[in-house]
């Protein structure tokens, strides 16, 4: 049977192959060859702002990376932010969630609450905090001064509370997307169990450790997996509110690969950098992949 | 069958050459990029017409894109990189000849508009300077802009104080007209200490006015450390003193000019579109009340300003650079810098616009603008300004924030600026 025939007349494996070839070129355009472009690129001295060829320099990036304080800085800073941001947006999603689940007669403004906030783009959530924390228009100031007299502060110019202040908006931002996920799953959790719990005498509070939290495991993994690896990509929020200011005390790591690349136009270098954003988030998704292994 | 074809074809071709050839030859299409809305592509259109209805067989195209002026270096860059041979000749801002010359991205325009000594001799030294790499035309002058000190007239009369000469004197007079005028809101100077551009020139001005410079001809740093550390020691016993606010590290132009309106400002040092915005803005309240003076110095020192302004230059990679470098001698000469001063209170490069009587009778104020604009200082030539300027004003916003010691500000921007500026 020669080529021409076996496309006649496919066996079941040909027809396989021919079917899955469309999806698999597309995912080799773009998924394979970005990644790969990155890094290729990550081994050159690529600067568009000119002056000479891309130069190839093998691994001269990587081990300026690795003695770059502000690589290290923006790291410990897009750690810090994953840390303290996933499990706050966790707790108060679960809160929103319940809350949102409760048997109200109108249920839709306490969803709509819930969305808005999801349904902001990042940057305008960024802008809009920004104004709240603003040392002498801000309403956080006033709201302060009304209640308990105290001088003004300057949140966005004070590293910690610059950085307590994005962590803050960046919870708000994403707890709505937190309470959505698991607010779904609390739906799916038979009503039946509960009344058989009410039935042994449970509390509400053992109802809650017995059968809500472990039933609702695979969204609380689906809802931490999504958010650790945006959480790891921060950029929008603190690019509004702080620009990674004051100095660079509030620098993520993706805002350091932006600056890199766009501003300095060191493609390069840049590349090498989001080559390590890369692994972070493999590595952090790794481990989550891993998780849903055992519980499975 | 493959006759009639190919006859066919032939005669197509012949008709189709027979109508356009001789357009061809004749008509030559640049387009120009002229940036975003501060670049006033709508000005430029007009001065294009102008060039159209005397070079018959010239049309240009505007482009436009990019709000600010690190957003076009971006968008140039990648085009510029690809050599792209679409645009042919393009704006661009006073930092950045030395980097499109240091990339090759620039025709040289020697040969067009003669040699640097004399193209250059009607122009600020300031543009001659910064127009001019490795003895080579890299751009011509389209209009300047400088940081100015505008002050509240109406309060400096009522309380009889001169124009202050040094920053000291400044701070004095400032404190002077607070006290008397007892408002809280009442701020004495107001600088942009935000992480932005104009953080950079906030950086430079006192410095620059003890004598120090940032670089040498060749571009290398030339860093005063104790200069740096007094300059930004002189804004920060201003914040003590509550003639600068506070908050100094949040404020930006924008903010400067809202305030100033506001009526809340008795000095404000901001860029030249800020004077039309103080005098017939509806909201201003300072309309008619609004002067302007040269930079004050630190004592001893002489007076310095941060220069801006914006520059034509041809492609290296277009297909037309005699058309476009004719074009270019147009844009920069005496004639359109009337029409752009007149119809836009745009800034001309050279002295002698600035005394010419249509244009002191169209803006009236340029009469204190000429010699503001020509003590200028250009920032810092580098092929890799946007690094060098994000280094400055990253560090002097957090020295003005107080997060960052002054000596330890300086120290970041020498060892970061000697990997660039080297």
């Amino acid at each position: 049977m020669n080529a021409l025939d076996r496309l006649r007349d496919p066996s079941d494996r040909t027809l396989a192959v021919l079917m899955l070839a469309p999806a698999f070129l597309l995912l080799a355009l773009i998924v394979v060859y970005p990644i790969g472009r990155l890094l290729w690129n990550s081994f050159f001295d690529l600067r568009l702002s000119g002056g000479g060829e891309a130069r190839f320099i093998g691994f001269e990036n990587y081990l300026l990376v690795l003695t770059d304080k502000d690589f290290w800085n923006a790291t410990r800073n897009t750690v810090l932010i994953t840390l303290i941001t996933v499990p706050g947006a966790l707790v108060v999603g679960l809160a929103l969630a319940l809350l949102a689940n409760l048997p109200f007669r109108r249920q839709w403004p306490v969803r709509l609450a819930l969305l808005l906030p999801w349904a902001l783009p990042l940057a305008f959530a960024g802008l809009i905090f920004a104004w709240f924390f603003h040392s002498e228009y801000g309403v956080v100031n006033d709201l302060a001064r009304r209640l308990g007299g105290s001088a003004p502060r300057m949140w966005l110019l004070e590293p910690a509370f610059a950085f307590a202040a994005i962590c803050l908006t960046i919870i708000w931002k994403t707890s709505s997307f937190m309470a959505l996920i698991l607010l779904a799953g609390l739906q799916m959790i038979p009503k039946s169990l509960y009344e058989a719990a009410e039935v042994d005498g449970a509390s509400r509070w053992q109802q809650f450790w017995q059968i809500t939290i472990p039933m609702l495991m695979p969204s609380i993994i689906v809802a931490l997996i999504f958010r650790t690896i945006t959480a790891l990509q921060t950029f929008d929020i603190p690019y509004t509110m702080t620009k990674g200011g004051p100095g660079n005390a509030t620098e993520t790591l993706a805002m350091l690969i932006h600056k890199t690349t766009i501003d300095y136009l060191d493609v390069g270098y840049g590349s090498t950098l989001a080559v390590f954003m890369f692994l972070l988030s493999l590595v952090v998704t790794g481990f989550y992949l891993r998780r849903i292994g055992r519980n499975a | 069958m493959k006759k009639p074809h190919t006859l066919a074809g032939t005669l197509l071709a012949a008709l189709l050459l027979a109508g356009t050839a001789p357009h061809a030859l004749a008509d030559t299409k640049l387009r120009a990029f002229a940036g975003g809305s501060g670049q006033r592509p709508d000005l430029m259109r007009k001065l294009f017409d102008q060039y159209q209805q005397r070079n018959p067989g010239v049309t240009i195209e505007v482009e436009t894109g990019g709000a600010t002026s690190e957003l076009q270096r971006q968008y140039l860059g990648t085009v510029l990189n690809a050599k792209d041979t679409s645009i042919d000749l393009f704006m661009i801002d006073i930092v950045n000849p030395a980097q499109y010359a240091g990339a090759n991205w620039v025709e040289p325009l020697n040969a067009y508009v003669g040699e640097p000594a004399v193209a250059l001799k009607p122009y600020l030294p300031a543009y001659a300077q910064a127009n001019v790499i490795d003895g080579k035309v890299a751009a011509m002058p389209a209009f300047a802009d400088a940081m100015f000190m505008y002050y509240r007239k109406d309060l400096l009369d009522k309380h009889k104080i001169s124009e202050p000469k040094t920053w000291d004197e400044l701070a004095a007079a400032a404190k002077k007209i607070q006290q008397a005028e007892s408002d809280a809101n009442l701020q004495g100077l107001s600088i942009q200490g935000a992480p932005i551009e104009g953080a950079v020139c906030t950086f430079l001005l006192p410095y620059w006015s003890q004598g120090k410079e940032l670089n040498d001809a060749s571009g290398r740093l030339t860093l005063d450390k104790d200069a740096a550390v007094k300059g930004i020691n002189q804004w920060l016993s201003m914040v003590d003193q509550g003639v600068i606010k506070k908050n100094v590290a949040e404020v930006k132009t924008p903010d400067t000019v809202n305030e100033f309106k506001a009526g809340q400002v008795v000095f404000a040092i901001n860029w030249g579109f800020a004077w039309d915005r103080f005098n017939s803005d509806k909201d201003s309240k300072v309309s008619g009340k609004v002067g302007v003076m040269p930079l004050p110095a630190v004592a001893g020192g002489k007076s310095a300003t941060c220069l801006g302004g914006w520059q034509w230059s041809v492609s290296a990679f277009s297909k037309n650079k005699a058309e476009a470098a004719k074009l270019v001698k147009f844009l920069a000469s005496p004639e359109a810098s009337k029409f752009l001063a007149a119809e836009g209170s745009l800034l001309p490069t050279s002295l002698a616009v600035y005394q010419d009587a249509d244009v002191l009778k169209a803006v009236p104020w340029f009469k204190d603008a000429g010699a503001v604009v020509a003590a200028g200082r250009s920032r810092p030539l580098s092929r890799d300004y946007g690094q060098v300027s994000d280094v400055i004003r990253t560090s002097v916003s957090a020295a003005l924030a107080r997060t960052k010691k002054p000596e330890e500000a300086v120290a970041e921007i020498e060892s970061r600026l000697r990997r660039v500026m080297r």
